[in-house]
């Protein structure tokens, strides 16, 4: 069992302090430790080099921005499992809330343009209906899960297939809903800077006298999609690593006993955890809103809520709790992502892909389980 | 003379009698379950009531399922078999293989049957000794040469040489499957052209836009693509903006639901197919009502062919009737 577990902490600093008197040969050198610990961050700057040298069109700074940018949903549904997973639940409902406030805010945003409110507005809305929605299924997982004593798996699990039959309902079957202002488009698959060499540099949109034809012309840098992604990743780090409510998390994962002797409030941190989680879900499918300009459903093969746990192990928590990095799981997302990306660049068929991540979860697990004190 | 007047008068009178009840006789019902609630089964719908109003047959729609697939279509279908009062049933079957039990139980009950869209099985009817070729006929879409017509249309517009690509949905879907199947054929007949991969992006547009991107960045000289359906065209599309290839990049979809028809007076797509779901129902009441009334022979699949969008026909008032509304 990781020190975690016993001591309530969990900090990965602590983690590896609190090594147990497992003798592992090599990972018991500093550099086989720094090795086992970071074993996918390793792995991701491999791939990286692998890639880059077999797959022409890879190393690119134009394909490396669009791994960025079309990983961040998965950056913001797998923080929210992340802390989940850290206090040994889970939580299945994401990929749902996902869909619902993607589809919610479309509809609104649909709603009131027909309305004719000011674009504005109508953005603005269409927002804070989706966030303020998407905070309601974490609630009563928490209190489902923590009152009623229900396992997490099952609590969300149910609201999964509420929030499914909410969605459809809303998007009258299976269509996507259109009729959202072209605008949020535009931001969302914007950047900061524009710059065309020797002419001019432009901050978030493109300059005028270049056409949609000849934007390959421009060098494009930093999405605004990197911003949120950042933002997310440094501000939940940074509660988990730095306050008390990070502590307890840790604390509840590594033994909710021991949390609960210690007095933490342990329902209601729970609940809390939850709400943050189905949060972010709900911000992630906003977002997943401004980058496709429609409302996109969950469709059933999308599977957001299990890739969102295979980059989360991958990252290095663990799936009984009281171990996991909010940046390991970034960089599990990561893996994911350019492990995709550089297989079909390679002209790696889909289905030799999905075998590919299958592979790279089972060998995630496996040093988990066989190296748990290395972490 | 007045034995042959009593006799004539006899028998008219008895035809009079009689007329009204073959009349009666040939009142009759079909029930329409439709596949899922979309654009596309709606307008089946229209093609299906305007033929049943022409006939004079009754229409019972069942509800429509909010979801595709056996699990949402089965519990509706038997609740419609429980209410009975048809004779005929016009369904789109959301499973070649989950379907054939709750259908056989239906014909079992002397209910005839036409599936309209999808089909049992592999669709071929005419097989001996199959457990799904009871249903009279299926008459809808070859998807296959649907894909084929595509792949000839993008390479027009094209100027048929370069390399395309393909932004399939769900490889377990056989429509998709045999969409994509006709593509490569229909490509394969250009010799300047190459298709350069096909990915599935699951129903996800986000996904879609992602492996399109992909495959620009591995082949930045493509200049076609096939989106098999409105979430795959539309993630296309926004790849191809976000590459600042528009117009450099041609983009075909499939079905002329609203939204594909924005796309395409929006310049998001270049080329879209339509079904035609409205002659489908229409032409499945004209059949079974032949069947139930003449007993006639039903073709066992009878493919009703497709119509192509381009900017330069989108607006033409004659082309309305294909948009699926």
């Amino acid at each position: 069992m990781p020190s975690a577990k016993k001591g309530g902490l969990g900090e990965e600093d602590d983690l590896s302090e609190s090594k147990s008197a497992v003798q592992h040969g090599f990972f018991e050198t500093g550099f086989g430790k720094s090795i086992a610990r970071n074993w996918a961050l390793c792995f991701l700057i491999l791939m990286t080099m692998v890639f880059s040298l077999t797959s022409r069109g890879f190393f690119d700074i134009v394909n490396f921005q669009n791994i960025l940018h079309l990983s961040t949903g998965s950056f913001l549904l797998a923080v929210a499992e992340t802390l989940v997973v850290i206090t040994g639940g889970i939580d299945l409902s994401i990929g749902y809330v996902y869909g619902l406030a993607s589809v919610l805010g479309a509809k609104v945003m649909q709603v009131l343009s027909v309305a004719g409110l000011p674009t504005v507005s109508v953005v603005l809305l269409g927002c804070c209906a989706a966030v303020v929605a998407s905070l309601l299924p974490g609630f009563v997982n928490g209190i489902v899960i923590t009152r009623f004593k229900v396992p997490s798996f099952i609590a969300t699990m149910g609201m999964w297939g509420i929030c499914n039959g909410v969605t459809l309902f809303l998007s009258d079957g299976f269509m996507p809903v259109m009729g959202a202002p072209e605008i949020i488009n535009k931001i969302g698959n914007g950047f900061v800077f524009y710059i065309d060499p020797g002419k001019s540099v432009s901050f978030f949109q493109k300059p005028s006298y270049i056409a949609d034809t000849n934007i390959r012309q421009l060098i494009r840098l930093f999405p605004n999609s990197l911003f949120l992604t950042l933002v997310v990743l440094l501000v939940v780090s940074f509660v988990m690593r730095r306050t008390a409510f990070g502590r307890h998390t840790y604390a509840i994962g590594g033994s909710m006993d021991a949390a609960v002797r210690s007095g933490i409030n342990v329902n209601r941190h729970l609940v809390v955890i939850y709400t943050i989680s189905s949060f972010l879900a709900g911000i992630a499918g906003l977002f997943n809103l401004f980058q496709t300009g429609i409302g996109n459903y969950t469709p059933s093969g999308a599977n957001y809520e299990l890739m969102a746990v295979a980059a989360v192990v991958i990252g290095g928590a663990s799936l009984t709790g009281g171990k996991g990095r909010i940046l390991g799981t970034a960089v599990g997302v990561l893996v994911l992502a350019v492990l995709e990306n550089g297989l079909q660049i390679m002209g790696v068929s889909a289905f030799y892909r999905y075998i590919g991540v299958g592979i790279l979860l089972v060998i995630a697990v496996v040093i988990d389980r066989a190296f748990p004190d290395l972490f | 003379m007045k034995k042959r007047y009593a006799i004539v008068i006899a028998v008219l009178l008895a035809a009079l009698t009689v007329m009204p009840a073959v009349a009666q006789k040939q009142q009759l019902t079909f029930l329409f379950m439709p596949g899922v609630q979309d654009p596309f089964y709606t307008t089946m719908e229209k093609g299906i009531r305007a033929k049943c109003k022409e006939l004079g047959i009754n229409l019972i729609v069942a509800e429509y399922p909010k979801a595709w697939g056996p699990e949402y279509q089965v519990p509706i279908l038997q609740a419609a078999v429980q209410r009975g009062g048809f004779q005929g049933l016009l369904i789109a079957p959301t499973s070649v293989d989950a379907l054939k039990a709750p259908l056989k139980a239906v014909y079992d009950k002397g209910i005839e049957i036409i599936t309209v869209d999808t089909f049992l099985g592999d669709g071929d009817y005419s097989k001996p000794n199959t457990d799904y070729n009871f249903p009279l006929s299926y008459i809808g879409s070859d998807n296959e040469l649907g894909g084929k017509q595509v792949a000839e249309h993008l390479a027009k517009l094209v100027g048929e040489k370069g390399k395309v690509y393909c932004q399939a949905t769900n490889p377990d879907a056989s429509s998709v499957a045999a969409r994509v199947a006709g593509f490569k054929k229909g490509i394969a007949q250009f010799p300047n052209m190459k298709l350069v991969g096909v990915e599935w992006c699951l129903d996800v547009q986000q996904k879609a836009q992602e492996q399109t991107l992909a495959a620009l960045q591995k082949d930045k000289d493509i200049v076609g693509i096939f989106g098999v359906n409105v979430f795959s065209a539309q993630g296309a599309n926004q790849a191809v903006v976000n590459a600042g290839l528009v117009g450099a990049v041609k983009i075909a979809s499939w079905d002329a639901t609203v939204s594909n028809i924005d796309n395409l007076r929006k310049g998001v797509v270049d080329l879209v197919l339509a079904q035609k779901p409205a002659e489908m129902g229409s032409l499945a009441v004209e059949w079974m009502y032949k069947y139930l009334t003449q007993k006639v022979q039903v073709p066992k699949k009878v493919i009703p062919g497709f119509e192509f969008f381009t900017k330069d026909n989108v607006n033409d008032p004659a082309m309305a009737q294909y948009i699926y509304q």
